[in-house]
């Protein structure tokens, strides 16, 4: 949205004067006392109003009025303002001067009625600010304040991206945290936490009276009491998991036994052998398993070791071998990629450069021209031709290299799939699949081979699909309550089948009932710590993104005072938490989304003002700004001259200006803001203002007659005030008087 | 009852490249999927919070 123009009433030191500008730079341009400022800040004062009127009341006149106009995209406003008595008539028409919106009422300039919201509401559409300090803040850029500090500049910056003009938003978080601490030492940001504030005061007071809802809510996370039991809770959570991980295996494993085992009964019975003749065999057998697996327990073996359990050690420690030999390789590999040298490209071309330097010597000196140039070119050639020479040897080492490592890492891609084969074998037999557990097996399977051989050939000549069943049952450690090890047990001391098979399915139904009670016990532990009711008439919940829990205690009807008192608090330090962590997530987006945008914009501008010496500036989370030098370092603001951190401040606002527009921003009123740059600056600085006023709009207000030159020169639009008439000088007004280039 | 949240004023507000209009923004956004409770809390920190950017009059308690 662009100024078009202002209609000065009656104001100041004018009278039914018209000042007209156009989109792109205006100049106003006057000496001292001529009402640029009369002009600059008719803008606010018709806006917002005024609270020091006699400035712009004229002298024995009764009337100060004056109005503004806005031309946007498809539509126009037009504000007017009776200073004297604060009637506003606001008319929004579009293209077709079909009125859009209106308002007539009044709005003073500290109004709070309701007229005066309705028209601030409407402004704010209208022209994106209803607030005249931020008004000023935003648009306004004047030679004030006349020294600057990192710390005010970061202040001010950050007041300009707050969207307020009173306060900027670490301020406000600050205030936040403040009021916070003040309330609870239950504080999720840290600070002094032992001290007792005014909520544990009245939780305390509560509790001395006897009350039951003197529980606090806002317990702190790191509150050893609470700390304790939430721990144990999460320990007992976490050791029942694991256990019923491990007896749901065991449960699923034992079904599987009693259904080959029925089926193996099946089988039995319908082969119908004589049991007379079986019985005795088997029962030796069975004797004969038990001495067996009872030696290879004491041995330290579990008796369940597959019979391909040698077969599996083999290749495991094949693969081992192979593994460890590969390392070798590949570092003496290393050793050869560091020791291929690098080529001095930085001393050669130094070299070249001086070579090309005695010849442009000896081109010039009487004697031995040609023989000094041969030198020099031969030279040149021969330097070139040795470090090309190097170089395409250090290319083919290094390819070679390349290649052996691509070999080297193939074959133990092959090593290591076939590790990850093996671990999987392992898995699906029972057995360890970590190489140390597989070593020790190793050397125990090695020391009690015979034991070993004489178990398994007892288990093979034995019932195959029992033997089976129980090894798959076996595979898992066993655990005292294990249902594996009664049904195994079971298995060898029972004859009867059938007998069997009852007491194997009572004792998995007792298994399962048992494992039924644990889940249980879990799903009431897991809503306990979701919810956080671990502590009997108190419940806990999660509040905050910093994830402190919060006991809650039910309200009573009938409060006391204190107890009112204590929710009062409570809502209160909810509120402000909320607060907090909403204002620093809109920080934390504000910064991800805009100062990247903000950062470039306003170090391409600076690198302008600067002729490319600074290219970079930085705006850190506090809005601080450094700036680049030498394309290393960072330095903050602070230790630039006077003129650098204006310019910096310039470049900074105007790309602020730019970030933020958003179709309604009103036109950077600059009133004479180069004062302190030196003329190599501000030429700059003019074009860089020249350039920044192409997208939008500019008003400068200057009493330097050589920027009235260039306006002339530059096609500016000019507004000379010579003390007694406002004209309006355009580039293609050469009927205008005052024209400045005539000045 | 009428609702902060919805307010022209906020809708305003809203549109600002500035903190303060991403905050309203942030708080929008999460009103959308807040049950009654939780809108209410949002209401009452935006509220605190706009009073805070003196973008609008009273606080919440």
């Amino acid at each position: 949205m662009i100024l078009r123009s202002i209609e000065l009433e009656s104001f100041g030191r004018f009278r039914g004067q018209t000042v007209e500008f156009r989109r792109g730079l205006n100049l106003v341009i006057g000496p001292n006392e001529a009402g640029k400022s009369t002009i600059a800040e008719a803008v606010p004062a018709v806006l917002f109003g005024t609270d020091c009127l006699e400035r712009f009341k004229p002298w024995g006149r009764n009337v100060c009025s004056a109005s503004l106009f806005f031309e946007g995209r498809g539509h126009t406003v037009e504000v007017k303002r009776n200073l004297l008595t604060d009637e506003v008539e606001l008319v929004e028409k579009d293209d077709l001067y079909h009125v859009r919106s209106q308002f007539s009422g009044k709005a003073p300039f500290r109004g709070r009625s309701a007229s005066c919201r309705e028209y601030r509401e409407l402004l704010e559409k209208l022209i994106g600010v209803a607030d005249e300090k931020l008004f000023r803040a935003t648009y306004f850029f004047g030679h004030h304040p006349q020294s600057w500090s990192g710390d005010e500049l970061a202040l001010k910056l950050r007041t300009l991206v707050s969207g307020t003009a009173e306060a900027d938003y670490a301020e406000i978080l600050d205030t936040l945290l403040d009021e916070h601490f003040q309330l609870t030492r239950s504080n999720p940001w840290g600070r002094d936490k032992q001290r007792d504030r005014e909520y544990e005061t009245v939780c305390q007071q509560l509790s001395e009276q006897g009350d039951e809802g003197a529980v606090p809510i806002f317990v702190e996370i790191d509150n050893p009491a609470r700390d304790d039991s939430q721990v144990a809770l999460e320990e007992e959570i976490s050791a029942l998991t694991g256990e019923l991980e491990f007896e749901r295996q065991e449960y699923e494993k034992g079904q599987r036994y009693i259904e080959r085992f029925r089926q193996q009964a099946d089988i039995n019975e319908e082969k119908a052998e004589p049991p007379a003749k079986v019985e005795p065999v088997k029962e030796e057998s069975l004797d004969t398993k038990k001495s067996l697996a009872k030696k290879l327990t004491t041995a330290g073996l579990p008796p369940s070791l597959p019979p391909q359990l040698p077969e599996v050690l083999s290749a495991a420690a094949e693969i081992r071998q192979e593994l460890a030999a590969l390392q070798q390789p590949f570092s003496i590999l290393h050793g050869r990629e560091k020791k291929i040298p690098q080529i001095p490209w930085m001393v050669i071309g130094c070299l070249l450069v001086l070579f090309v330097a005695l010849a442009a010597v000896a081109f010039w000196q009487p004697f031995f021209k040609t023989p000094l140039l041969t030198a020099v070119g031969v030279c040149s050639v021969a330097l070139l031709a040795w470090a090309s020479w190097r170089q395409i040897n250090r290319n083919k080492i290094l390819e070679q290299c390349r290649k052996e490592r691509g070999l080297l890492e193939q074959k133990k891609g092959v090593a290591q799939q076939r590790q990850a084969e093996l671990s999987e074998r392992c898995d699906a037999l029972g057995l360890p699949s970590s190489a140390v557990d597989l070593v020790r097996l190793q050397k125990l399977v090695m020391t009690h081979r015979t034991l070993l051989d004489q178990y398994w050939s007892a288990t093979e000549s034995d019932d195959p699909g029992i033997v089976k069943g129980a090894e798959l049952v076996d595979r898992q450690p066993t655990s005292p309550d294990s249902t594996v090890s009664v049904v195994e047990k079971d298995l060898l001391k029972d004859d009867g089948a059938a007998e069997e098979l009852r007491q194997l399915e009572a004792r998995l139904a007792d298994f399962a009932a048992n494992l039924q009670a644990k889940e249980t016990r879990l799903e009431e532990l897991q809503a306990q710590l979701k919810s956080g009711r671990h502590t009997p008439g108190a419940a806990v919940e999660a509040t905050s993104q910093q994830g402190p829990l919060v006991q809650e205690i039910s309200v009573k009807s009938a409060m006391s005072p204190l107890q009112r008192r204590k929710n009062d608090l409570e809502d209160r330090i909810v509120v402000l938490r909320k607060s907090i962590n909403l204002l620093a997530d809109a920080v934390d987006e504000f910064s991800r989304s805009h100062l990247v945008t903000l950062n470039a914009e306003a170090g391409k501008m600076f690198g302008k003002i600067t002729e490319g010496r600074y290219t970079e500036i930085k705006l850190d989370e506090n809005m601080a700004p450094s700036i680049q030098v030498d394309g290393r370092r960072w330095t903050p603001v602070d230790h630039f001259s006077r003129g650098t951190v204006d310019a910096i401040y310039l470049a900074l606002r105007m790309a602020l200006a730019k970030v933020r527009d958003d179709g309604r921003s009103l036109p950077l009123m600059l009133d004479d803001p180069f004062v302190h740059l030196d003329q190599k600056r501000l030429a700059k600085t003019l074009n860089l203002v020249d350039l920044a006023s192409a997208d939008g709009q500019l008003i400068l207000f200057s009493h330097n007659l050589d920027l009235g030159k260039r306006a002339a020169r530059e096609r500016w639009h000019v507004v000379p005030l010579d003390g007694d008439a406002v004209n309006t000088t355009t580039d293609e007004g050469g009927e205008h008087a005052g024209q400045l280039h005539l000045l | 009852m009428t609702r902060l949240l919805g307010s022209a004023h906020i809708e305003v507000l809203a549109r600002e490249e500035s903190v303060r209009g991403v905050l309203v923004r942030t708080v929008i956004k999460q009103s959308e999927f807040a049950d009654e409770q939780e809108l209410e809390l949002l209401e009452n920190s935006l509220q605190l919070l706009l009073k805070r950017f003196q973008a609008m009059d009273g606080e919440a308690s």
